[in-house]
């Protein structure tokens, strides 16, 4: 490709030499992993921390146990800025890239609805719609990225959905742990050793 | 049977840039040029081509206080590439 490219002055390709060109190009992006696992990793163990945290505390009936869910906001601090860090460095955005974008803005904000209102309806329900989101944002991020541990990791926060309903407030931390845990840190881990082998391919 | 091919799209480098724009949504002129493994003076000229034509659009930012080009293709651009490959796909078919 090298000495090929360099001489562009050679107009006379022949159709295999053109296809051949057509192939290789589409290819080096379509094969870029897009996601480098970090946001998955990040906020899988920030949130089992806080959930396990407060689930302790109400085991050791102390009060005020919500307090460490105000790791959130700076949670969001630090994703974000390792969000705009990468978007500076980065060459080559993807449709990939955009439709994972779409995928967790439109999650962030079902997530904010559903913590602001859905109290309304019950701590049980926030948490049961919590998790569905959980498992919906990863379940689509897996099939964007054709990367079956997120989509098979996803299913466990459905499961886990289901189950939250049938246990009391306490176990319910338990519930969000487990569905982090198997959705988004492991799958998470997964996807950074791979997005790392392929940097160093 | 060349004849039919599109004189813009049938140069080695610039066919290059846009099949590399075709598969992404936006790049680099510094990606572009890491890619095609070409010189910054001749994608320069190649890209302009490709823009006079109506091919791509090229963007021209600043990040960090240093120049950025960034290069999208455009609905012409995507059209051309098709039937380009449509020609070259032609040529290739076994004659009956």
């Amino acid at each position: 490709m090298k000495t090929t490219l360099e001489n562009d002055l050679n107009e006379n390709m022949n159709p295999e030499e053109s296809l051949h060109i057509i192939n290789t190009m589409i290819n080096t992006a379509k094969n870029k992993l897009a996601d480098d696992g970090f946001h998955l990793i990040f906020w899988g163990w920030l949130v089992t921390f806080c959930a396990l945290t407060h689930y302790v505390i109400l085991k050791l009936n102390i009060q005020g146990g919500e307090w460490v869910w105000m790791l959130m906001p700076l949670g969001g601090i630090v994703s974000g800025i390792y969000g705009y860090k990468q978007g500076k460095t980065q060459k080559v955005r993807t449709h990939i890239d955009s439709y994972i974008s779409y995928v967790w803005i439109g999650f962030i904000i079902a997530l904010f609805l559903t913590l602001s209102f859905g109290y309304a309806h019950g701590i049980k329900a926030t948490y049961f719609f919590l998790m569905l989101l959980y498992g919906m944002a990863t379940f689509i991020t897996g099939g964007i990225l054709n990367f079956k541990p997120l989509i098979y990791g996803s299913l466990f926060s459905f499961a886990f959905a289901i189950v939250s309903v049938f246990v009391g407030e306490a176990d319910q931390f338990l519930c969000i742990s487990a569905a982090l845990i198997l959705s988004y840190i492991i799958p998470g881990h997964m996807l950074r050793s791979k997005f790392k082998s392929q940097q160093h391919a | 049977m060349l004849k039919d091919l599109d004189p813009i799209l049938h140069s080695q480098l610039r066919l290059a840039i846009v099949s590399l724009l075709v598969g992404v949504k936006e790049a680099e002129f510094t990606y572009l040029k890491e890619q095609t493994n070409s010189t910054a003076g001749n994608l320069s000229v190649q890209i302009q081509k490709l823009k006079e034509a109506g091919y791509i659009e090229i963007e021209k930012k600043f990040k960090d206080n240093y120049p950025q080009t960034i290069c999208k293709i455009t609905k012409v651009g995507i059209k051309a590439f098709e039937d380009y490959v449509e020609v070259i796909q032609n040529y290739l078919k076994p004659k009956k």
